[in-house]
């Protein structure tokens, strides 16, 4: 869980001026599985495991001509103080099987799998992803995710084996391997498959491949860490960047500038890398109806039980018996800074920075547990009438903040039907979003340039030669 | 005839299942392994009334360099087509020996979950030193040990979830009872796993386990049958059928599957004909294995399937059929009738589980009502 408190200041955003006017937006759908942002208390709310309900999230979302489904992994379930963490919609299925199932239901729009680069072997790994990229004919996207947790590795044959440093290091090395396994298939009839040989540090590999190259050369990588180590490996090595920075424009434009920086540094245009922050979208008929359903979907997300168990978290205690409507607890954290414990984002979190904070905003605001654990919650994304979240939506592509928008719905299955319904006619009226499909592939779809291959044929050879160094 | 129906099964690998036919079809690679291409063959299989199609694999080719060894992985082709078919079992060949046991848990419960119970797993192993080079790994030298080992720790993971472990108590805010959720602590040979797995339990409980012969060292523990279908195979039917009385009189609670390699007259030509000519590729004969062969006439093959379905002991024979392309219609159109007709065979019903089709009943979790165990 983020623990920013900043809100949209709407007024500012006018004071950023358009750079890109003929841009489009770009939407996908993040099916969550995980974590208190799907609501599962409400009677709208479908089974989180059913084929049925992924179906339904991405035929709406093809509908609505979005450019991707995300499918997200965690390769052991959350623990709390050694105790399965029990308040959030967990269980889910592995991507790549499930995108498969989905890849013969739809038609057009992408599949994207996160797959973790420590606890995957580089050939099974590369096979399955091109598998599902020629299956789906070029519509699947990896992102590629890192862990160096010894606790995760408690479920693999190495075990824990990685050092925290060396985490990016084995993810560029597992996907220079996929890249050169993808690119080991000749272009034309009568030629040979390349034999493929890796002898790094953390990648020792030596294949003869069997996956022949999809309609759009290689899967799309999007990469999702937000720290320097991860930018930079975005700004090396991905084709998206998924990123928590959407609510904001302010906030989104100094990450999309970061980024653009390190891309250039690293040989690449500065447009060569898509930014696509995980944002939330509430409509409704009337500004004060869409902030009363906006204020009704944090109060299901944040229950009691999860208000607790937050501030918990941060407090390294078990707080169940606290008050969710009353005031933080009196004492401190006894624990200064936070350990890596099972599966928790806030891994050397400085406790007390986290506790004086809060009781600040708590003591300036007159916030209960609750109310202090919704306000902390992350960015809320866009609040209005369709209208005003598309004029939104839309300012923050023209400003250069950001290529499109990844939408984590607050109920499935049905949560993008307003979006799709009543966002997108909006963006389309404004000459900012596409009214049918123009490619076949994700790459089509996201407006990338074609994939130069390791020879340095291919319209971005020079560029990918360049970057050949890993 | 009191015997149950023979159950078939076809294998839909790529061209087919002679090791020529890839060259020998003319087909670009990336026609050879496109999802309209897999589909039209797995529908074709489930309208010809075949109870389970296989998805044979390895993740080295037979002949390295050669763009006819195009494959793709198994489990992603079986999942595509997981939503095109209703009826028909979804069984991919996936190695024991090198790949991820808990990937590998999580893969085929998710086919489970998308096929609606009708996923089976074909658990092989990899011989060799090609493998072992390709994830960087010392050779395994027990492979049989090691492919107990593997199918202990799937069939542990596929019950670490109960079925009723959503609770979705929106009065205690509780989406999932953790107590019905459980570590499995497996520490086999050459690896450990803690579990639980990230996916619930699947709609079988436990999908399916095929297994050649003689792969699988078991049983597992405490006596658990590890492999719940057995293929195999002989120089003849005789001997097949031997082979299949040795395997229920071991274990009555076991199947076991005849392998039969097809070569059937189609397209204005012999079997024996289409043999020779596939076997004068590059590749080279057609090894037969442990698998019978019938090359030959569709009545003969009538009659050979109808005698191994006339055996108790054989609850179904597995194809190998050398073309897809030329063999499919035939087994469509002159043999699986005649099986039909003379009720020795059934199509499968939509919405039955594979374990229904095999007569395996849906087994009780063997965590259920155990101690919490994630503590």
């Amino acid at each position: 869980m983020t623990t920013t408190d900043r809100t949209p200041d709407r007024a500012a955003d006018a004071a950023h001026p358009i750079t890109r006017p003929d841009a489009e937006v770009h939407l996908g759908v993040f099916f969550q599985g995980v974590n208190h942002t799907t609501i599962w208390s409400d009677p709208e709310s479908g089974s989180q495991t059913d084929f049925a309900s992924f179906e339904r999230v991405a035929r709406t979302a093809e509908r609505g001509l979005f450019d991707a489904f995300f499918l997200g992994e965690g390769l052991r379930l959350r623990e709390s103080r050694g105790r399965l963490h029990d308040l959030d919609v967990v269980g889910r299925p592995d991507a790549i099987t499930q995108l498969a199932a989905l890849a013969a239901v739809t038609e057009r729009i992408g599949l994207v799998a996160t797959q973790n680069t420590t606890y995957n072997d580089p050939v099974d790994l590369a096979r399955r992803l091109a598998s599902l990229d020629v299956l789906s004919g070029g519509r699947a996207a990896w992102n590629v995710v890192t862990t160096d947790n010894a606790w995760t590795g408690e479920n693999f044959r190495r075990g824990g084996y990685l050092d925290h440093a060396r985490r990016y290091d084995r993810a560029e090395q597992v996907l220079a391997t996929a890249r050169r396994i993808w690119d080991a298939w000749p272009e034309g009839p009568g030629g040979r498959v390349a034999r493929v040989e890796e002898h790094g540090d953390l990648v020792d590999v030596t294949i003869d491949p069997t996956t022949p190259r999809s309609p759009q050369g290689h899967p799309v990588i999007f990469q999702a860490g937000d720290s320097p180590q991860g930018r930079d490996f975005a700004a090396r090595s991905a084709d998206v960047i998924f990123s928590r920075h959407g609510s904001v424009l302010a906030d989104a434009l100094d990450f999309a500038a970061d980024i653009r920086a390190r891309a250039v540094a690293a040989g690449r245009p500065e447009d060569d890398v898509k930014i696509f922050p995980g944002t939330a979208i509430v409509v409704g008929d009337t500004p004060a109806e869409a902030e009363e359903k906006a204020r009704w979907v944090a109060r299901q997300q944040v229950t009691p039980a999860t208000a607790l168990h937050v501030v918990g978290t941060i407090w390294a205690e078990d707080l169940s018996g606290y008050d969710p409507d009353g005031p933080l607890p009196a004492h401190d954290p006894v624990v200064a800074e936070l350990g890596a414990e099972g599966g928790s984002s806030t891994t050397g979190a400085r406790t007390h920075e986290v506790a004086a904070r809060w009781r600040a905003l708590a003591e300036a605001e007159g916030l209960s547990i609750r109310d202090l654990v919704i306000r902390v919650s992350g960015e809320r994304g866009f609040v209005g009438t369709p209208a005003a979240v598309a004029d939104r939506l839309v300012r923050f592509v023209r400003t250069g903040a950001v290529d499109g928008f990844n939408l984590s719905p607050w109920l499935v299955p049905s949560g993008l039907d307003d979006v799709v319904d009543r966002v997108v006619p909006e963006l389309q009226e404004r000459g900012a979003y596409r009214t049918a499909y123009a490619g076949t592939t994700l790459r089509e779809h996201l407006g990338l340039r074609a994939v130069a291959r390791r020879d340095g044929t291919g319209a971005a050879g020079a560029r990918e030669a360049a970057l050949a160094r890993v | 005839m009191t015997v149950p129906p023979l159950l078939t099964g076809l294998d839909v690998d790529g061209a087919g299942a002679h090791p020529a036919a890839a060259a020998l079809s003319g087909l670009a690679p990336a026609d050879l392994v496109s999802g309209a291409r897999l589909a039209r063959a797995v529908r074709q299989a489930e309208h010809a009334g075949l109870t389970f199609a296989t998805f044979a694999d390895a993740a080295l080719p037979a002949a390295p360099g050669a763009p006819a060894s195009a494959r793709l992985d198994a489990v992603t082709r079986a999942a595509f087509v997981a939503r095109t078919t209703t009826a028909l079992g979804l069984v991919p060949e996936v190695p024991t020996t090198y790949p991820e046991p808990f990937h590998v848990a999580t893969q085929l419960a998710s086919l489970d979950l998308a096929a609606a119970g009708r996923a089976g797993w074909l658990a092989a192993v990899t011989p060799g030193d090609a493998a072992p080079a390709a994830y960087g790994r010392a050779p395994v030298a027990d492979l049989g040990r090691e492919a107990r080992d593997v199918v202990q720790v799937v069939r542990d993971l596929w019950d670490s979830w109960e079925d009723d472990a959503v609770i979705r108590d929106v009065a205690t805010g509780r989406y999932v009872d953790r107590d019905r959720i459980h570590r499995v602590d497996f520490a086999g040979e050459s690896f450990s796993v803690v579990g639980p797995l990230i996916t619930p339990r699947p709609p079988q409980g436990q999908p399916v386990v095929l297994a050649r012969a003689g792969d699988v060292a078991g049983p597992g523990r405490d006596g658990e049958r590890l492999v719940d279908v057995v293929l195999v195979g002989g120089s003849g039917a005789a001997e097949a059928r031997a082979a299949a009385r040795a395997v229920v009189d071991g274990d009555p609670g076991a199947r076991a599957v005849v392998e039969v390699q097809v070569v059937l007259d189609a397209e204005g030509r012999t079997g024996a004909d289409r043999l020779a000519e596939l076997d004068a590729g590059a590749a080279g004969p057609w090894a037969a294995g442990a698998a019978l062969r019938h090359a030959g006439t569709p009545a003969g093959l009538v009659a050979l399937l109808a005698e191994l379905a006339d055996d108790p002991a054989v609850a179904g024979v597995r194809l190998l059929a050398a073309s897809l392309d030329a063999d499919l219609p035939v087994l469509a159109r002159d043999v699986l009738p005649a099986l039909r007709a003379d009720r020795r065979t059934a199509a499968p019903r939509g919405g039955a589980t594979l374990r229904d089709h095999l007569g395996l009943a849906r087994p009780e979790n063997r965590f259920a009502g155990a101690a919490r165990a994630t503590a």
